[in-house]
């Protein structure tokens, strides 16, 4: 590895490893299509380098988290419980499903909760300007 | 329990469901999930959907690495920028108005739709 190639992942993880821990996804949007296109990386090999860098750097946030006292512990049981089931589930049932129509359900699964989550963030802002101190000039 | 556990069994059944047929995470579907279903703040349903990650990914990487398919030279040096930035980002994010954090979040969300398309 050059050392270009070095300080280049290193600011990949800067990026990506501020963004997940504050919005409290993975990264691997990040990092999996930047492995591949830009480090060259096979897809299954991008996926399984992105799941061993999302996992310290999560556990990373998890342990920031909990000292701002911000994680809210008994949800994290029953939806971790119900994930890492499901995961297996979904992961032995991905060769006999169409994955291109599954695909294109997800797509519009995401289409549908980004309009409803940019609702809601339009709302907060105008609450947010109501409750603002207003000027007297 | 004050919260709806059946809800939230939901948002996790989903997200890892999809995760682990499409190789995504599940992030995208757990914090818009904890938000709107479950009603958790955006601040808490992503400090609470990163503690949820630490499971559902170690699962996925254990599949993962019994087939080899990991370059831990890269994961390493990786993670030690993202290691800063997780801590900075979790440590500061209080300083963030509850808009904008949506705000981002639907970005994110937008783009992933698109990327699915694709």
């Amino acid at each position: 590895m050059s050392p270009l190639e070095i300080v280049g992942l290193v600011a990949l993880g800067l990026f990506a490893g501020t963004l997940a821990a504050t919005l409290g996804v993975g990264g691997g949007i990040i990092f999996v299509p930047v492995l591949v296109s830009v480090f060259d990386f096979a897809q299954l090999d991008a996926q399984g380098t992105s799941l061993a860098i999302i996992v310290p750097t999560a556990i990373v946030g998890m342990v920031t988290h909990a000292k701002a006292g911000r994680i809210d512990w008994p949800v994290v049981a029953v939806v971790a419980t119900g994930g890492v089931f499901a995961a297996f589930a979904g992961a032995m049932s991905a060769q006999r499903m169409d994955e291109e129509l599954l695909r294109r359900i997800f797509a519009f699964v995401l289409v549908i909760l980004a309009v409803r989550m940019g609702l809601r963030t339009y709302r907060l802002w105008r609450e947010s300007q109501e409750s603002a101190p207003v000027d007297p000039g | 329990m004050s919260f709806s556990w059946p809800k939230a069994a939901i948002v996790g059944i989903v997200a890892g469901f999809l995760s682990g047929l499409l190789g995504i995470g599940g992030g995208v579907i757990v914090v818009p999930g904890l938000v709107l279903l479950v009603g958790l703040n955006q601040h808490k349903a992503a400090a609470t959907s990163v503690a949820t990650i630490v499971f559902t990914a170690s699962a996925a990487l254990l599949a993962f690495a019994t087939d080899g398919a990991v370059d831990w030279s890269t994961a390493l040096i990786v993670f030690a920028g993202a290691a800063t930035g997780a801590w900075a980002g979790a440590h500061y994010m209080h300083k963030i108005p509850e808009y904008a954090l949506a705000g981002v979040f639907t970005l994110v969300l937008a783009t992933s739709s698109i990327r699915m398309f694709l």
